[in-house]
């Protein structure tokens, strides 16, 4: 039995506890409604977390240095008209114009927010601004199907690999390539280091404009790559096809676990923050929960989770 | 007569280290107390018991003979005890009316509504005691230094509305960012305020203690050591007393002192930043420690910040290896082998929240790489080792930095600066917080260092550390070097020297 006095002990608790919440809710479900407990169901609900993993893992990128991007769903809704309107002639190309596109305004933001000292929370909510704009402007406001022409190549994301969808393969190699980014490689650790104390970090001849542009690039890109797959899936862009996806995507990485204020978390914490957002809102509906009390138990499990994640009695100021 | 604030056998710890020991003093109605010592000599954290800022660890408090605990400022308000900070406490972007009575704004209420005008009114009789005329809705940044202390004041003398008694008002370093003619204004007003209350005033500028104050504290190493009038003090009683007389030579390590190189690894000619200080010229040499000397204000501290990126020089050459260098961000220094270990070290020196081991390959994170990735296993071979070099106390390698204590801190950010191949490091006051054995085993780690040819340049809390640690010692006063003194082992200068060039 583990002792709960012991602070060490209690930290430990706290990092699996979204774990031990995940595992708690999909028994909790499929005790209520057998059908949810089926491999088959499962793999539903991975492949459907798939977007909002990707948009949540490039923000865990920003969050881990303290900051928040408010653009990620405009980028995503952005990249999917572009590979709407290009993939019937450019093919694969259209793809990677796609993740570009995400790319690109990452880089946008990240010089916003860093060289003009713009709050990353202003300057995402700005580039944002103008990313959906664009979006609006190049598809005339409509969503854009995805014709005979395109379809064929569609597969590349709705296909299937040994059984698995290739999106939950997508997402599990992003995860990996991740997480050994953030623990072994040198922007990592200094998005960590940035995060945790970004004075030391820069008196320690950290580069941390630099660092931080990475963040934002990585977060666009990331995007740019759920947007690929949401209009993919779809088989249609919109220029509005993700705006339901930011404030889920920000929720994931905090019931994941990783700090707001950035220093302490990871991008496998925010797979587990993911599921237990997806969980939630596809069980809900398997158990049949009113549609409106579906809102107020969602927002009550949000709450529970964070609480139980992260040990707020450290945190003097909460903003 | 009754003291309106006695102190009886008050004492102060922090973690087991006493920072006040058993310390008594009066302040009698319509008096100046002036209260002096070097820096961690306790001055501050007496005022911080008397201004409810801390409780003490034992002792009484008493006011007007009455018994005493403070568990606030505001409880310390409440009787009529009222500090003027150093860092001052104003809130700039509010007007001058709502700092004055900023928390009280309930007796200005109407309907749950503020009234302006009441409050205005008020306001002008408050600023009318100091003879500040000025609007009271003009927003407090846009007032001069001088005025936001006058401000201050005016905030303090408040109190005599609410309460009964003569008001006890506390100057912590009221003076240090004013000029000549607005230190006059002060006290000037302060004289003229003896008539309600009375004051205990702190400062580093000993002239100024001695035109200002009635009776003189002097403290050194957490005790009162002397107590006199000013009529009996002067200029050097108050330096002897203050650093004391002994010279503990040993303390410092001064026989493990070597002579140092003759190759200059750092050159300043005319180095100037336009507002902090201007035309300073060093060598520093391989092995050498050059302290820098000065009060605050002098412009050392800025210099320091100069050397490592923080802050960009205007004018003149800085030259490492005989190679000129500008260094626009703390990178730029690191790239050239120098690193920093900063007074604050919780903020500026290490990542609390992260690893000793990885606070220690912070600074240069290629010597654990290959290939593009960390080496963990490497890592912690290499943080294991400066663990026990430098025998830091840590529960292991992977602890964080924020369980360890100050000296342990220190010892991390040193491993840090090793780990990089610094030659060159800025120790600004190293010794800051640490206690007796702690500050030992850095002056022992400093003389290791300039043994193996690293260069230091330092800025320490005492005269009494600058002089014993250093081979040279430059004197700074208003932005200018005014002295330069040759402190080799046996033949160091006297505190009266450097002091004479300091003020």
């Amino acid at each position: 039995m583990m002792n709960l006095s012991d602070p060490v002990a209690r930290a430990r608790l706290r990092t699996a506890a979204p774990s031990l919440l995940l595992v708690a809710l999909v028994i909790l479900i499929a005790a209520v409604t057998p059908g949810f407990g089926t491999p088959q169901t499962l793999l539903e609900v991975l492949a459907d977390t798939a977007t909002l993993y990707l948009l949540a893992a490039g923000q865990t990128f920003v969050t881990l240095i303290g900051g928040v991007d408010l653009s990620l769903q405009a980028v995503a809704s952005l990249s999917s008209v572009v590979l709407a309107m290009l993939v019937a002639r450019f093919g694969y190309g259209a793809f990677v114009a796609a993740v570009l596109v995400g790319t690109v305004f990452g880089l946008c933001s990240g010089f916003v927010h860093v060289r003009l000292r713009v709050p990353s929370f202003v300057a995402t909510l700005a580039t944002g601004g103008v990313m959906s704009g664009t979006a609006l402007l190049l598809s005339d406001a409509h969503s854009i199907p995805i014709g005979e022409n395109g379809r064929e190549y569609l597969t590349v994301v709705t296909g299937n690999l040994l059984g698995v969808p290739h999106v939950i393969w997508l997402g599990a190699v992003v995860l990996l390539v991740g997480m050994v980014v953030q623990r072994y490689s040198a922007f990592g650790r200094y998005s960590m280091a940035i995060g945790a104390g970004e004075p030391a970090a820069w008196a320690s001849g950290v580069r941390v404009e630099r660092q931080k542009i990475i963040c934002f690039v990585l977060a666009g890109t990331l995007a740019g790559l759920a947007g690929v797959v949401l209009a993919a899936r779809m088989a249609s862009g919109s220029p509005m096809l993700a705006n339901e996806l930011l404030l889920p995507s920000i929720a994931a990485v905090v019931v994941g676990g990783t700090a707001v204020t950035g220093g302490v978390g990871g991008i496998g914490r925010t797979m587990i923050g993911a599921l237990i957002i997806s969980v939630v809102r596809i069980g809900m509906i398997f158990v049949g929960v009113n549609i409106f009390a579906q809102q107020i138990l969602f927002g009550t499990v949000l709450i529970f989770a964070v609480g139980i994640t992260i040990d707020r009695s450290k945190i003097l100021i909460v903003k | 007569m009754t003291a309106v604030l006695q102190g009886i056998q008050l004492s102060k710890s922090f973690v087991g280290i006493p920072a006040l020991k058993a310390v008594d003093f009066e302040l009698h109605p319509h008096e100046v107390v002036g209260l002096v010592g070097e820096n961690g000599a306790g001055k501050s954290t007496l005022m911080r018991l008397v201004a409810g800022v801390q409780l003490p660890s034992s002792g009484t408090l008493l006011r007007d003979g009455v018994p005493l605990v403070l568990r606030s400022p505001r409880e310390a308000a409440d009787h009529g005890i009222a500090m003027v900070f150093q860092e001052q406490s104003l809130l700039l972007n509010l007007s001058v009316a709502e700092n004055l009575f900023l928390g009280r704004e309930q007796e200005f209420m109407r309907a749950g509504l503020i009234n302006w005008r009441r409050l205005h009114e008020a306001a002008r009789r408050q600023l009318a005691k100091v003879e500040l005329d000025i609007d009271p809705a003009t927003r407090t940044a846009e007032l001069s230094f001088a005025a936001r202390q006058m401000l201050e004041l005016a905030k303090a003398l408040s109190l005599e509305d609410r309460v009964a008694g003569e008001l006890v008002i506390l100057l912590d370093e009221p003076t240090s960012v004013l000029e000549r003619h607005e230190v006059a204004l002060l006290f000037a007003r302060v004289r003229a305020l003896k008539q309600r209350a009375s004051f205990i005033f702190v400062s580093h500028r000993l002239d100024e203690v001695l035109a200002l104050s009635d009776r003189i504290y002097v403290m050194k190493d957490g005790a009162v050591v002397a107590e006199m009038p000013t009529a009996e003090a002067s200029l050097p009683k108050l330096h002897r007393l203050m650093v004391g007389r002994e010279q503990h030579t040993e303390f410092y390590r001064e026989s493990d002192q070597e002579a140092h190189g003759d190759a200059v690894v750092l050159q300043a000619r005319g180095l100037t930043a336009e507002g902090h200080y201007r035309d300073v010229d060093f060598d520093l040499r391989r092995g050498e420690v050059l302290g820098i000397a000065g009060v605050i204000g002098s412009g050392r501290e800025e210099l320091v910040r100069t050397l490592f990126g923080f802050l960009a020089h205007t004018a003149g050459t800085l030259k490492v290896d005989g190679a000129e260098v500008r260094f626009a961000i703390p990178a730029d220094a690191v790239a050239h082998g120098i690193g920093y270990i900063p007074r604050e070290r919780r903020v500026e020196g290490l990542v609390l929240l992260l690893s000793l081991a990885s606070n220690m390959t912070l600074a240069n994170l290629g010597v654990v790489m290959r290939h593009g990735w960390i080496r963990r296993a490497r890592e912690r071979l290499l943080a294991a080792d400066w663990m026990r070099k430098l025998s830091i106390r840590a529960s292991g390698i992977d602890a964080l930095c924020v369980s360890l204590s100050g000296g342990n801190q220190q010892k991390v950010v040193l491993a840090k600066w090793l780990t990089a191949g610094s030659r060159i490091l800025i120790l600004d006051h190293p010794t800051r917080g640490l206690d007796v054995g702690a500050k030992e085993e850095v002056y022992r780690l400093v003389r290791d260092l300039c043994r193996q040819g690293t260069s230091v340049v330092l800025t320490a809390d005492s005269l009494e550390e600058t002089i014993g640690l250093s081979h040279t010692v430059l004197v700074m006063r208003d932005g200018r070097v005014t002295a330069r003194f040759e402190a080799g082992r046996g033949a160091k200068p006297a505190q009266v020297d450097l002091i004479e060039h300091m003020v």
